[in-house]
């Protein structure tokens, strides 16, 4: 590498040097994930589609089957098909999921960005008032929002998100600082560029990226959060296909029919597993590129 | 030869001794295996009893008076009266009774030699103490209250006997005492503040309230100078067990989990598939007892739009398949009810036409009823207003079959065009939502002894509160002719007229499409087998261990 290359590389962030990208497999874990995520958006964007029957049809008669041909993963109490509930579940989980996310990541983004790059007052307020947020577990903080507003999917929802805030405002706050002062950024100031520019152009780029791993991470957790809240009777209510009130309703006739709640929790867990192995493979990528 | 008889003699001595302990063991395996019953029953030891109803929040009955209350404290207080299990009434802390000719008084003669645990002695003025705090507005009591809104005043005609005094005759007096509600609770205690009488009840129970850790446990120990057991008991003197650790396990799997694994040696509120699981089972013993009172049903409230129009209550009524449901989610464990009484009481009118599943015929009804249109969920509407039927449930008083039940009744009501808000919630926002009316179906069970229910239950006067602020006529039925039946029923004591005049009165309610009878009213305790003698009391089926004990 030539002086001069190593001056245009300093002079370049990370984010915007592209070409020595390393070429990369998909590992075996990953294209599962992806391949039970493209299950999943199927399923919420076109439950018919995957399962063709009605999440809420009851048939009284055929209740408590167990996993066969006809019924894929058995019948609960009232004969309605699990297959069918936890395909048609999908959407409202997703749904649940990434608008919490949303909630979460934007609020963290405003105050971290505020704690970032308003200066040692602002950071110094909105760190003591993280600091109290973080005093509570996230779950309890969401139990609060609920006893406040009242128990929903919408309530549930926001709660969650409150609930994940502290946590990307804490890390968007530390990814600002050392981005700021990072040598790329001291090298773009040296080269005269205007403040508005290494704003858009190498701090906020290099704050983002990673803030993409983070939401798909957070999307698994926002899920089994949201399940947990509508498994206590806090967010959907019965009889609506949402995992977490299923694994509920199941929890009842678990010695006698475990697949009631076995999967529900089987499509919590895979979907948190794979948003977290997709989230860790794009993290990797970054990293790497 | 002396040297060898030494062997001799020890080895026969080691024989004999192997053939006895070998007999000893054959025949002790004879008497467990074979009769277990023939034992005699073991002093002390301590019974865990789990409860899947609500903790309640004051342990002594008179204030309020649910079904909880009624549940713990038939282990610390008795009534003047009980039941046998024929339905008749026996004698408890009152020896004898005799009405006067006019029926307007009741004299009460009292047991003798009886003594609270705080050592307070039973007698005229204690009873008299007991129904004045159960007709106090101040203790809030609404079971007990309204058992004895005809009595009037009382009176000590001697120390050991007392006279109540009543606005007009009451048929249904003898059942109303016997009822856990109405126990009598020492003086002294009953004196205190509220709050302290609530924590620690005082009575003539064969055990006695220790103590009580809020959210955990009740812990009951033996009353040892216990001496007025009801007439049915099977001994006499004090309990046999030490004591009762009574805790509060809501969820039912965990707490048929506790029975299976020992933690709990009897469990109340059993769901139909442990119930079906227990059965099959030789390690747990199942106790079916019926309570008396209500069936369990759906009242409409008919107070209010949209179930104010008959037409309407009928079509929600045919548009529900209860037949199927009651099948699928009881497993055999309940019947489905067509009536407003629980099979319990023998003058139960069961009239299954009215309450078929006829979704056709539910469809026109709703259309002579003017709701003709549908918006685009399918639901029927009538001036821009959706048919849509509130209905809270509380999660502490339904099982969660019954939950399923509704939510099953939802769903078929659903293609008649009703849309059916179910909204769980725990008992005090219940109470909130039944107070402020804000409701258009509600499940409440009613367990009361004898026919009498009917008049709380569909009585106008059961609109208005009582001093708790629960009322039971949930349905509001404001019917003069029902009213009038009910209040002739109360005070006739010729027992063909009562029932003919009760026969009246349900055929009018179920005519009037008021209640969707769902199933009978249930109460299922299942025990370990090692419980020997625990029995339900005749009275409101609530469990009793006088004269239980631990093998």
């Amino acid at each position: 590498m030539s002086d001069l290359e190593i001056q245009a590389g300093l002079g370049r962030s990370p984010r915007a040097n592209r070409q020595h990208r390393p070429p990369r497999r998909f590992g075996v874990a990953e294209a599962l994930a992806g391949l039970f995520t493209i299950f999943l958006v199927t399923a919420a964007l076109f439950p018919a589609l995957v399962a063709p029957g009605d999440p809420l049809g009851i048939d009284p008669l055929s209740a408590f089957q167990s996993p066969s041909p006809a019924h894929w993963f058995g019948t609960d109490e009232s004969g309605r098909d699990i297959y069918t509930r936890v395909s048609h579940g999908t959407g409202s989980s997703l749904l649940i999921g990434t608008v919490a996310t949303l909630i979460g990541l934007g609020l963290g983004l405003v105050l971290g960005t505020l704690a970032g790059m308003l200066g040692p007052i602002v950071d110094f307020t909105v760190n003591r008032f993280l600091e109290v947020l973080f005093a509570f577990p996230g779950l309890l903080l969401a139990l609060l929002f609920i006893l406040i507003f009242g128990p929903g999917v919408a309530t549930a929802t926001v709660a969650v998100g409150l609930a994940t805030a502290p946590g990307y405002a804490r890390i968007i706050r530390g990814q600002l600082l050392s981005v700021r002062s990072s040598a790329f950024v001291e090298a773009a100031t040296v080269l005269g560029r205007s403040p508005g520019q290494i704003l858009v152009r190498h701090i906020l780029p290099n704050t983002l990226a990673p803030l993409f791993v983070l939401g798909t991470l957070g999307i698994g957790q926002a899920i089994v959060w949201a399940s947990a809240l509508s498994y206590l009777g806090l967010g959907a209510a019965p009889p609506a296909a949402e995992w977490g009130a299923m694994l509920s309703a199941g929890r009842t006739y678990i010695g006698s029919a475990w697949w009631m709640s076995f999967f529900p929790g089987l499509f919590i867990v895979l979907t948190a597993v794979s948003a977290t192995a997709l989230g860790r493979g794009i993290e990797r990528r970054l990293r790497h590129a | 030869m002396h040297l060898s008889g030494y062997p001799h003699r020890a080895s026969r001595t080691l024989t004999g001794l192997v053939g006895l302990v070998a007999t000893g063991i054959l025949l002790t395996g004879c008497t467990t295996a074979e009769s277990p019953e023939a034992t005699e029953p073991i002093t002390g030891g301590t019974l865990t009893y789990a409860s899947g109803d609500a903790e309640p929040t004051c342990l002594d009955p008179h204030v309020g008076g649910n079904y909880p209350q009624a549940l713990v404290g038939s282990q610390y207080l008795e009534s003047l009266v009980s039941r046998d299990a024929d339905g008749a009434i026996i004698p408890w802390l009152a020896d004898s009774w005799t009405e006067s000719a006019d029926g307007l008084a009741w004299d009460f003669t009292l047991a003798a030699d009886v003594n609270f645990t705080d050592g307070t002695p039973l007698d005229a003025a204690a009873v008299q103490a007991n129904i004045a705090h159960l007709q106090d507005p101040e203790t809030g009591s609404s079971t007990g209250y309204l058992a004895l809104a005809k009595v009037t005043g009382t009176e000590a005609v001697s120390a050991n006997v007392v006279r109540l005094r009543l606005s007009e005759p009451d048929s249904a007096l003898l059942e109303s005492l016997s009822q856990p509600w109405l126990a009598i609770e020492s003086p002294t205690a009953l004196a205190r503040s509220q709050d302290e009488n609530c924590a620690s009840p005082v009575g003539t129970g064969p055990f006695q309230v220790e103590k009580w850790v809020q959210q955990d446990s009740i812990t009951l120990v033996r009353n040892e100078n216990y001496n007025s057991p009801p007439e049915d008991a099977a001994h006499t003197g004090p309990a046999y067990l030490d004591s009762i650790v009574w805790r509060f396990i809501p969820d039912s799997a965990s707490r048929y989990a506790a029975l299976q694994s020992g933690d709990a040696d009897v469990i109340d509120n059993a769901q139909p598939d442990t119930i079906v699981q227990a059965e099959a089972s030789d390690t747990i013993v199942h106790l079916d007892a019926p309570r008396p009172g209500a069936s369990n049903r759906i009242e409409l409230n008919s107070g209010r739009a949209p179930f104010d129009d008959p037409l309407v209550r009928e079509a929600f009524i045919r548009s529900a398949n209860v037949d199927d449901a009651v099948t699928s989610l009881f497993q055999g464990t309940a019947e489905r009810s067509y009536s407003a009484l629980s099979s319990a009481e023998p003058l139960a009118v069961s009239a299954p036409d009215l309450f078929g599943y006829d979704p056709e015929a539910a469809s026109d009804l709703l259309d002579s009823a003017g709701w003709t249109e549908r918006d685009s969920g399918g639901y029927r509407v009538k001036d821009g207003e959706r048919l849509t039927v509130e209905f809270p449930v509380s999660t502490n008083q339904s099982i969660p079959a019954e939950q399923s039940l509704f939510e099953q009744i939802q769903a078929t009501a659903k293609e008649t065009g009703f849309e059916v808000v179910l909204s769980p919630m725990d008992l005090s926002s219940w109470y909130t939502a039944l107070g402020e009316s804000n409701y258009d179906a509600v499940s409440a069970p009613y367990t009361k002894v004898g026919p009498d229910v009917l008049r709380i239950l569909f009585h106008s006067d059961g609109i208005t509160p009582a001093p708790s602020g629960y009322f039971a006529n949930h349905a509001q039925v404001d019917d003069p002719a029902i009213d009038a039946l009910l209040t002739q029923a109360g005070r006739v004591t010729d027992a063909d007229t009562r029932a003919a005049l009760y026969t009246d009165a349900q055929n009018t309610v179920l005519e009037g499409f008021y209640i969707l009878p769902l199933f009978d009213q249930q109460n299922h305790y299942l025990l370990g087998s090692d419980v020997v003698g625990a029995r339900a009391l005749p009275t409101v089926s609530t469990p009793t261990f006088y004269d239980a004990w631990l093998k």
